[in-house]
């Protein structure tokens, strides 16, 4: 077993301060607010646009947790740069040529799996580029270094249960977590062999309602759905989309349920059509996050200032 | 949050103004307690200027969904506002509720 995932074994609430994070504002309500991104490709840079809005609010982020693209968006955030920079950052990682390279071995194995022989590692496009950009950001950073908490979650590929990594490599983790089915292959470290975490839960609430967080804010993406089904590309990606979105509802709905305290929920609203890889538009993305995100502000500060007020009452 | 509760026949319609959050949503569940009974077991809960509702609020939703349909009723929804509709959407409590254009036509379909 990979002793850096972990599925129940995560620090019981209070077991440690934050990492960094801390603020006078989580000093004076003692709520630990969580941040989840969840999948959604380039669109995750909407998660910028929502720690913009909450930085200039001055509240602080005691927990990050991200599953497949919002992994990588959610671990360059909590390196704790200032926001040019880590959008500069996710501009670098996430481009259209990390899958112009097809694996032509895997594509023959797929055709003509007797003679090249298939097996779980299939992914029509080559990771090279992939890893090659996730070292040149991370290098050998690790995930229990990064400044604000960070969990990353994947998916084990033989069994399907979510993995929430809060320790290793932050290259492996996010790696694993964004193996998005047929186009990278799964990754395999340490023993055991993950797949994209969107596959679990496409938005990742679990592990912050089980860190003890007591806001929870939550950016979610539904899916696109496909213009045209005219290549087996596009119609697994149908397939995928249509898995994707019920069952981050029905995730969703359970988180609803089951919290102790506040999800906030925060869908950001694109008018413009966001593809895969349109990088060019996360100044765009990032602003509709802000905008997503002021909306919910009376909210937030009413529940912070409750906070505030309980512990006025205690004392 | 304030609350605009009138009757139509059987039917109990509860305007909620404002937003249900962890801190509101206590008086939302304890006024929906009060007003559900057997002799009343419809109602509607009027959303044309209900703001936002976080997860405290949907649990409270669903809570007076069950109870009015154990008695027999149902707890309908009438005019959600885009923000709301997508956290129900999200949620997928739109899949569970009935939701009506408007407080009048939510009122009639329990004629239906």
């Amino acid at each position: 077993m990979n002793p850096h995932a972990h599925t129940s074994s995560l620090p019981p609430e209070g077991a440690g301060p934050p990492r960094g994070g801390s603020s006078a504002v989580t000093m004076q309500t003692k709520k630990r607010i969580a941040v989840v991104i969840g999948a959604g490709s380039v669109k995750c840079a909407a998660g910028i646009g929502l720690a913009k809005v909450l930085a200039r609010e001055g509240i602080a982020i005691d927990l990050l947790v991200g599953a497949s693209g919002g992994s990588m968006f959610a671990a360059v955030m909590a390196q704790g740069l200032p926001h040019e920079e880590t959008t500069e950052l996710v501009s670098q990682l996430w481009t259209r040529d990390l899958t112009s390279q097809r694996d032509n071995r895997a594509m023959l194995s797929a055709l003509l799996p007797r003679m090249f022989g298939f097996d779980e590692k299939f992914g029509m496009k080559s990771d090279a580029l992939v890893m090659q950009r996730l070292q040149a950001v991370f290098g050998n950073s690790r995930i229990e270094g990064t400044k604000t908490q960070l969990l990353i979650t994947a998916t084990d590929f033989h069994t399907g249960e979510q993995v929430v990594f809060s320790r290793g490599k932050l290259t492996d983790a996010i790696r694993a977590s964004i193996s998005i089915p047929f186009i990278f292959k799964p990754w395999t470290f340490d023993g055991r062999t993950y797949i994209d975490g969107f596959m679990s839960d496409p938005l990742p609430v679990g592990p912050a309602v089980r860190e003890g967080a007591d806001i929870i804010i939550a950016m979610g993406f539904d899916s696109p759905m496909q213009e045209n089904i005219s290549s087996p590309t596009r119609f697994a990606f149908q397939l995928s989309s249509i898995m994707n979105n019920n069952l981050q509802r029905a995730r969703f709905a359970f988180h609803n349920a089951a919290h102790h305290g506040e999800v906030i929920a925060i869908v950001p609203e694109f008018e413009q059509r966001v593809r895969l890889f349109d990088t060019a538009k996360i100044p765009y993305i990032i602003e509709e996050g802000e905008r997503a995100t002021e909306a919910i502000l009376p909210q937030l500060h009413r529940m912070l200032a409750q906070g505030e007020r309980s512990l006025a009452a205690v004392a | 949050m304030k609350f605009d509760v009138s009757h139509d026949g059987a039917v109990c319609i509860v305007k909620v103004i404002g937003s249900i959050d962890g801190t509101t949503s206590q008086e939302l569940q304890d006024t929906l307690g009060k007003l559900l009974g057997p002799d009343r077991k419809n109602m509607v809960i009027d959303c044309t200027e209900l703001s936002y509702t976080s997860s405290a609020g949907l649990r409270v939703l669903l809570g007076g969904v069950k109870d009015s349909r154990r008695m027999g009723g149902d707890l309908r929804l009438a005019a959600v506002q885009a923000g709301v509709r997508k956290v129900l959407s999200l949620s997928g409590f739109d899949s569970i509720l009935k939701i009506y254009p408007d407080a009048s036509v939510a009122t009639q379909s329990f004629a239906a």
